[in-house]
């Protein structure tokens, strides 16, 4: 039953108390008094036509194959599919006829009790606050009548969390509403790309145009000079050298902190195993343990060069000391590099500045139509590209560039609109990336909305990821509510399912699943590790809530006490 | 630890590279052969082999052993004298002084000793600091009874030439012949032989002799290991001396300070073709023989305690505990030896067909069954019984090594066990889904990982920060805990146990005489010697609720690893050079020390609650380990199985030996603790845990959960049923655990046990009755069965204990087996007590009504008995009890109920508690077929001695109908269960 029957069922109570006069056999509700009205013979209900006195009502003996004679003890608690099989119960309806041993709880919700609990000599307060259902002292047990506190205190953590479902809720809506800013902003950022998109479309146009231009003109050129310098072929040739030089600096550079940081992670493995080896189980057991510290011991034990050979080191270093440091300086060498031989065969230097362009001008579109027509050869896409052509390619590239990624943006903000799953009304969109985290035994755990699920030790050291979100799942949960409401209660329930986390030791890859309820804070509840590796975290959040503040998203108290 | 259970970063990481480091390793789930001795790897095993080898390939062998008729003293049941010893070497003979104690109980002691060690006239070499007797306290631990000197027992006047005759049992039936030469004893009953001593003329006795130096043997010292033929060196006398000394297996040394001194001795059973017991093994019943061919092992049954990591079906490897008990039986005949000795021991069995006997009659061919003992170091020291039944044989050992202390009521229910429940809230959130989904259980269990790092006695501060609310929960529906203490203590420096243990110097030693130190779970740790009385008084205090914080009264305890398991020791355990309290050597010790743990527990319990607040509850301790005598102190289960079908079927052979060997409460994870079982296994493991008198589930750290409400429809369901069956039959298998404590009788019983007359019935082992109650089960334990074969050893009628489907004994019939069913029938002429309402746990079933189920088969007549306490505290020795027993006469047509008890007193206190615990059902199976139309029943109660005024109570008739039984059931009787009453159909 659910709370709002519960409910109902208490104001019939109230009401029942006044019209009905005749006392309802222990353990009756009101929903089955009228079965048992007539006070000389009972008629089992699933079964009207095994008839019995009405004394056998509630005599502690099972009479009704449907338990329907008892319904204020024990004796037909067997009645249940969970039970071995009996030549009675064979052929017989074995399903009870009645939800359990109903207690009235007068001043707090009444709710059925299992048989199985009737007179066990436990006073099961949790769903008979009035201890009814001890009635026989069983053991010289005595359950008073706790409904008053337990109905108060009840009541106040009802209003409690009452209240904190409308926050909820209302925290929820502004959720959806942040989800749908968001969604927008994906939507205007979509529409911007289209335009942006297509005018990169043009400007690549217009730079490949550009470039097929200054390509042609650079076909002309002899010798290719950037433009400020002042030319020549040593210069060209001490150009590439720099570079070279550089890129070789850069790249060794590189390899080195590369190789620093190999040698660092062999040394912090080397320090692990060493570590493993000293202080692993010597367990004659496991078997692959053993083999590993042998093949370690083996490997420790084998002649090694030292990681890092000192002297070659200081090589190293001097080798990479700018090139200034080491005498060596560019600029002498670019700086004076017009040599006068050189200068001798350019004739054009001797010819005043206006000759020499014009000349320069007729001599080059000369050029460029011998090439044209064959009769020269292009010596100049072979080796170096003058600074207008790489210019020009560099823009086209980059209008490439660009144009490529406001396409993949597009992609995948059109795929996210279309079936990326952000739940219901797509409220996860807002939280994606939130994280909340707590501590549980020696770790803190970590949740991120969307992300991750991750494992931290409290006591220092890696973190590890215990699975990465791949979706979001529902599943049915049927728990216990605690009185501050923080649980998963019963019902269908969201889930973010993380797979592919750090390997474990023995076991799978770690993954988690993060059932969601409603609550008013993002929280992480409760965390279980339901079998090796694979961890089920329980976590409130507002983004669960119905608008209603009850229903689906949670569970509600009196379901939890109703059900049976 | 590199198992805890959410390995950290750096874990996985070192993992990853071992991955690299290892790749070609393929795990293999199997039993590491490479640990474990075999025969020829155990120096005095191969001797005492090779001894049998050539004494029986030579004609006319000579035992070298006389017994001086001259020394031959008897007195008030003792018999005294010298074995001697003929040398090959030399004319001196060694002399074993020989004792032969004949009890009031009718068994008979044989014990050899060593005179000159019995001296300390020895020499030990590498300065040991050992004993230089033989061990000589075995019985210290094992004996409890049963030795009252025979006053009866006498000398016989008519021996025959050169042997001495003793009649003693019970009007005289038995005698035993004593031969002086060569040495040898027939024990016989009533005229014939029933077991032969050295018969075979295998009895060794390894004198202590010094240590000849020699040049090649000094040179072979350094490099023992795999010594092999071409090494073996020979004395003089032709002995191969090669394994005398040091001895050396899997990297480590023994030292053998004292050299070889094995004992051995052969046993025949003339005329017995199935011997069992020498429990602990994964064998058959009946066990095989040994010496090789086909069907047969080729190794001896070894007895040596031992943590054997996923160990084999179908094998005379040793496991974790030994018994040295085995009972011979043939047709309407059993007798039994108990080789009382805490050594190394191994047993060749080997059985000898002769052709019959050319005086008898036509009678086929007569087996003899022949073993062969051998124990490295020690006594020789045997007890004898001669019988005839099952239950004479089994009931003097038990009466020898004690009874199974009648456990707490929730002992014998269900228990739920994981390595490991992670957190205190996971302990309740199980807790709380059981009752959830209407299981009963009544106990959940905590490995290792509760500790604070491994340290005993400590709790995990961060995963337990609040066990005494997680023991109240439980507590609430009389539910219980049970936490691991393991007899290894860490290593570390602030842990105020080892401290103390080290402070007072009450851990065992090593070699050299300083503390010993071994690895286990917590790595670097020492060994409690529960030896040492002060040890034992230490452990003891531990357990006291102010000093174990964090126990609370509902907390019980589970020993693990006291074979001892020590991970980096030979064979997984303790050197056999470490010593002992009183400087014995763990060598001669080994078997009882995890016994000497579990009683230090055991005692530790009850010291607990009676220092707290004469709480006096009974203890419960889980033991690995177990020697004669561990049944006193709890229940032991088999150890670390496999989730498999195999394993599944072993377990009841297994179970069985147990219950034979005097050990009954017995059993073996159900699931199986290695690996994960699909549902089917699991469904079918708990149908046949439902019958095991210790049931608990347990898995593996590296399983998945799999808690029987986890498993969903219909396996659930079926579980569930077969939990509830379980607990339906409480109050029979609480009486049969009361007949085990006060009889020794096993509570799953074999064929033979019941049938002793029913010759093809011998070597079942796949079914069994529970208790007195002929109540016969044959769970399933092959995938995909639907249905058992079982065999019905007498003319009686069985019927479908859930349907009353009709059976006809003796045959063997085909009992129908879907999942949910477990081949369970009744036999006629029994009464079963059951309580049918199902409960959150068994201690909210004390107060509840009873049923009887009464069995009516070919003689009409039916009986059955009920024993009922408190079922927590020992107020039943002051007579808090019930004990009745139900009787049904088809003559009169009576059922009566008739007190067995004997009144103590507290016996009227209780039965006030009892008062209105009421029979609320009879069912009577197989009703005659002139009830018919009956109605009403006559019901008288005893009140005050006399019977009441008779009272109507109604009868319902069941027509037979398509096989199946007719049935009646009598209607709230309402007789008390405490009282006498009559009730006449």
């Amino acid at each position: 039953m659910r709370v709002e029957e519960a409910l109902v069922c208490l104001s019939c109570v109230v009401g029942g108390a006044l019209a009905a006069n005749a006392p309802r056999p222990r353990g009756v509700s009101l929903d089955f008094a009228k079965y048992y009205k007539d006070t000389t013979t009972f008629s089992c209900i699933s079964n009207p036509a095994i008839q019995l006195p009405f004394a056998r009502v509630n005599d502690d003996y099972c009479d009704c194959p449907d338990g329907s004679d008892e319904p204020g003890t024990s004796a037909c608690a067997h009645l249940s599919p969970l039970s071995p099989p009996s030549p009675a119960g064979a052929a017989a309806n074995v399903a009870l006829a009645l939800p359990g041993f109903y207690c009235k709880n007068k001043g707090h919700i009444p709710a059925y009790l299992p048989f199985t609990n009737v007179n066990d000599g436990i006073c099961d307060y949790e769903l008979c606050c009035d201890g009814s259902e001890e009635w026989a002292g069983v053991g010289g047990v005595k359950c008073e009548d706790r409904c008053k506190e337990i109905g108060k205190e009840w009541k106040k953590h009802d209003e409690a969390r009452q209240k904190s479902l409308g926050i909820a809720a209302r925290k929820r809506k502004e959720l959806v509403t942040e989800a749908a800013r968001i969604r927008q902003e994906v939507q205007d950022r979509v529409q911007t790309l289209k335009t942006e998109i297509e005018g990169t479309e043009l400007k690549v146009k217009q730079l490949e145009a550009e470039v097929k231009d200054v390509e042609r003109r650079e076909r002309g050129k002899v010798v290719k000079t950037a433009p400020g310098q002042k030319g020549g072929k040593m210069s060209v040739l001490v150009g590439l050298a720099k570079s070279r030089m550089a890129e070789l600096h850069q790249s060794l550079t590189r390899v080195r902190r590369e190789r620093d940081d190999y040698s660092s992670r062999l040394q912090e493995l080397e320090n692990l195993l060493m570590i493993f080896k000293a202080e692993y189980n010597p367990n004659f057991n496991d078997e692959g343990v053993k083999r590993a510290v042998r093949a370690w011991e083996e490997y420790a034990a084998r002649d090694k060069e030292p990681l890092v050979n000192v002297a070659a080191d200081i090589d190293l270093d001097e080798i990479l000391k700018s090139d200034k440091d080491s005498g060596l300086d560019w600029d002498e060498y670019e700086g004076g590099e017009d040599s006068e031989t050189d200068a001798l065969y350019t004739f054009e230097n001797y010819l005043p500045p206006s000759i020499r362009s014009w000349l320069d001008q007729k001599l080059r579109d000369l050029r460029i139509r011998l090439i044209e027509a064959g009769f020269l050869a292009d010596n100049s896409g072979a080796s170096t590209e003058s600074k207008a052509l790489s210019d020009a390619r560099a823009q086209l590239e980059k209008a490439q560039q660009d144009l490529e990624n406001h396409r993949e943006d597009l992609e995948t903000r059109n795929e996210e609109l279309a079936s990326k799953d952000f739940g219901p009304d797509d409220v996860f969109r807002a939280l994606k990336g939130t994280c909340v985290s707590t501590d549980s035994g020696e770790y803190t755990y970590e949740v991120c909305f969307l992300q991750q699920t991750t494992q931290k030790p409290k006591k220092g050291g890696g973190h590890t990821n215990m699975g990465n979100f791949v979706r979001l799942e529902t599943i049915d949960v049927d728990e216990e509510l605690p009185a501050n409401g923080k649980g998963l209660g019963s019902g269908r329930r969201l889930v973010m399912r993380h797979e592919g986390g750090q390997h474990c030791w023995n076991g799978p890859d770690r993954s988690s699943s993060v059932i969601l309820a409603c609550a008013e804070e993002n929280e992480i509840w409760k965390i279980m590790e339901e079998e090796k590796c694979v961890y089920r975290l329980e976590v409130g959040t507002p983004a669960v809530c119905d608008e209603g503040g009850s229903g689906s998203g949670r569970a509600n108290d009196a379901s939890a006490k109703d059900e049976l | 630890m590199s198992r805890g259970h959410i390995p950290s970063f750096t874990w996985a990481n070192i993992f990853h590279l071992c991955t690299i480091l290892c790749m070609l390793i393929t795990p293999a789930v199997m039993v590491k052969h490479e640990n474990f001795k075999t025969c020829e790897q155990s120096g005095f095993c191969k001797r005492n082999r090779a001894y049998a080898d050539t004494a029986l390939s030579t004609s006319n062998w000579n035992s070298p052993y006389t017994l001086d008729p001259a020394s031959i003293k008897f007195n008030k049941g003792v018999l005294t004298g010298t074995v001697l010893k003929k040398l090959a070497t030399s004319d001196e003979n060694v002399r074993l002084p020989l004792t032969i104690t004949f009890h009031e109980a009718g068994t008979a002691r044989v014990t050899v000793d060593e005179e000159r060690r019995q001296k300390g006239d020895i020499e030990l070499r590498h300065d040991s600091k050992a004993r230089k007797e033989r061990y000589n306290e075995a019985e210290k631990w094992a004996i409890v009874g049963g030795t009252a000197v025979s006053t009866g027992a006498a000398l016989s006047k008519d021996a025959d030439q050169g042997t001495t005759r003793v009649l003693f049992g019970q009007g005289s039936k038995f005698e035993a012949i004593v031969r002086h030469a060569p040495f040898g004893i027939d024990f016989k009953r009533e005229g014939e032989t029933q077991i032969q001593f050295n018969d075979r003329g295998l009895m060794n006795f390894e004198h202590w002799r010094a240590k000849v130096e020699k040049p090649e043997v000094a040179a072979a010292e350094g490099s023992e290991e795999n010594q092999t033929e071409d090494t073996a060196v020979k004395t003089d006398s032709g002995e191969d001396e090669s394994t005398w000394w040091e001895e050396s297996f899997g990297g480590n040394t023994d030292s053998k300070p004292r050299g070889p001194e094995a004992v051995a001795l052969d046993i025949n059973f003339p005329g017995y073709g199935h011997v069992y017991g020498a429990a602990e093994h994964t064998g058959p019943l009946s066990l095989k023989e040994t010496r090789g061919g086909d069907g047969k092992y080729s190794e001896p049954y070894r007895l040596y305690n031992s943590d054997v990591f996923e160990y084999e079906l179908d094998s005379p490897m040793t496991l974790y505990g030994s018994i040295p008990f085995v009972q011979a039986h043939k047709k309407d005949s059993s007798v039994g030896v108990f080789w009382l000795n805490a050594a190394e021991t191994w047993i060749d069995i080997t059985k000898s067909t002769s052709t019959a006997n050319p005086l008898s009659l036509g009678i086929g061919n007569k087996v003899t069954t022949q073993t062969h003992w051998f124990s490295e170091s020690g006594l020789l020291d045997a007890f004898v019984f001669l019988g005839p039944t099952p239950q004479d044989v089994i009931g003097s050992y038990a009466e020898l090594t004690g009874f199974t202390e009648l456990p707490q009521h929730f002992a014998i229910a269900y228990h739920q066990c994981r390595w490991n429940y992670v957190t205190d809230e996971d302990v309740k959130d199980v807790d709380r889904k059981f009752d959830k989904h209407r299981i009963p259980y009544d106990v959940i269990w905590l490995d290792i990982e509760y500790t604070d790092g491994k340290k005993y006695f400590t709790w995990d501060p961060m995963n337990f920060p609040d066990p005494i609310g997680m023991q109240k929960q439980l507590d609430q529906r009389e539910r219980k805990l049970v936490g691991i203490i393991d007899p290894h203590i860490k290593n570390e420096g602030g842990y105020s146990i080892v401290d103390e243990m080290k402070s007072k110097d009450l851990a065992v030693k090593n070699k050299e005489g300083t503390i010993f130190e071994g690895w286990c779970w917590p790595g670097s740790s020492h060994w409690i010697d529960c030896f040492s009385p002060k040890g034992r008084e230490w452990w003891k205090s531990l357990f006291r609720y102010d000093k174990f914080k964090g126990a609370a009264k509902n907390m019980f305890i589970w020993n693990d690893m006291n074979e001892p398991s020590v991970f980096n020791g030979p064979e997984t355990t303790m050197p056999k050079d470490n010593l002992h309290y009183d400087n014995w050597e763990h060598r001669d010790v080994h078997n009882i020390n995890g016994m000497t743990f579990h009683q230090a527990t055991h005692d530790a319990l009850l010291a607990r609650d009676k220092d707290e607040d004469k709480h006096n509850v009974r203890p419960f301790v889980l033991t690995r380990a177990f020697f004669s005598g561990s049944q006193r102190l709890g229940a032991m289960w088999t150890g670390d199985n496999q989730a498999s079908w195999g394993h599944l079927e072993a377990s009841i052979p297994m179970l069985l030996s147990m219950g034979i060997s005097g050990y009954p409460f017995a059993g073996a994870d159900v699931g199986g603790f290695f690996g994960n079982p699909d549902k089917e296994l699991l469904t079918r493991w708990y149908q046949a845990g439902a019958f095991y008198p210790f049931m608990r589930a347990h898995a593996h750290i590296d399983t998945r959960r799999r808690e029987p409400y986890l498993a969903g429809e219909p396996y659930t369901q079926i579980i569930a049923q077969a939990i509830r069956l379980r607990y339906s039959l409480l109050p029979a298998w609480y009486t049969a655990f009361h007949e085990a404590s006060t009889t020794g009788a096993p509570i799953l019983r074999p064929n033979y046990y019941v049938h002793p007359g029913d010759e093809k019935g011998f070597a079942i082992d796949d079914q069994f009755y529970l208790g007195s109650y002929g109540l016969l089960a044959k769970p399933v334990t092959k995938e995909g069965e639907k249905g058992q074969e079982m065999y019905l050893a007498d003319k009686e009628k069985y019927y479908d204990y859930f349907d009353y489907w009709m059976y006809e004994g003796p045959s063997t019939v085909k009992v129908a087996a879907d999942l949910d069913t477990i081949p369970f029938l009744m036999r006629g002429g029994h009464i079963i007590p059951r309580r049918d309402r199902p409960r959150r746990s068994s201690g909210l079933m004390k107060f509840d009504p009873l049923t009887l189920v009464v069995v009516l088969g070919n003689s009409g007549d039916a009986e059955g008995t009920l024993y009922l306490d408190d079922g927590e505290s020992f107020d039943y020795k002051d007579g808090a009890y019930i004990h009745r027993r139900f009787h049904y006469q088809g003559s009169t047509s009576t059922l009566m109920s008739e007190d067995l008890g004997v009144s103590g007193k507290r016996t009227k206190e209780y039965l006030k508690t009892m008062e209105k615990v009421r029979v609320e059902k009879i069912v009577v199976v197989g009703a005659p077929d002139a009830w018919r139309g009956k109605t009403e029943v006559e019901v008288s109660e005893e009140q005050g001695g006399k019977s009441s005024a008779a009272r109507q109570v109604e009868l319902e008739y069941h027509e037979r109908e398509a096989g199946k039984a007719a049935w009646a059931v009598v209607r709230d009787p309402g007789v008390q269960v405490g009282a006498g009453w009559k009730i006449a159909f």
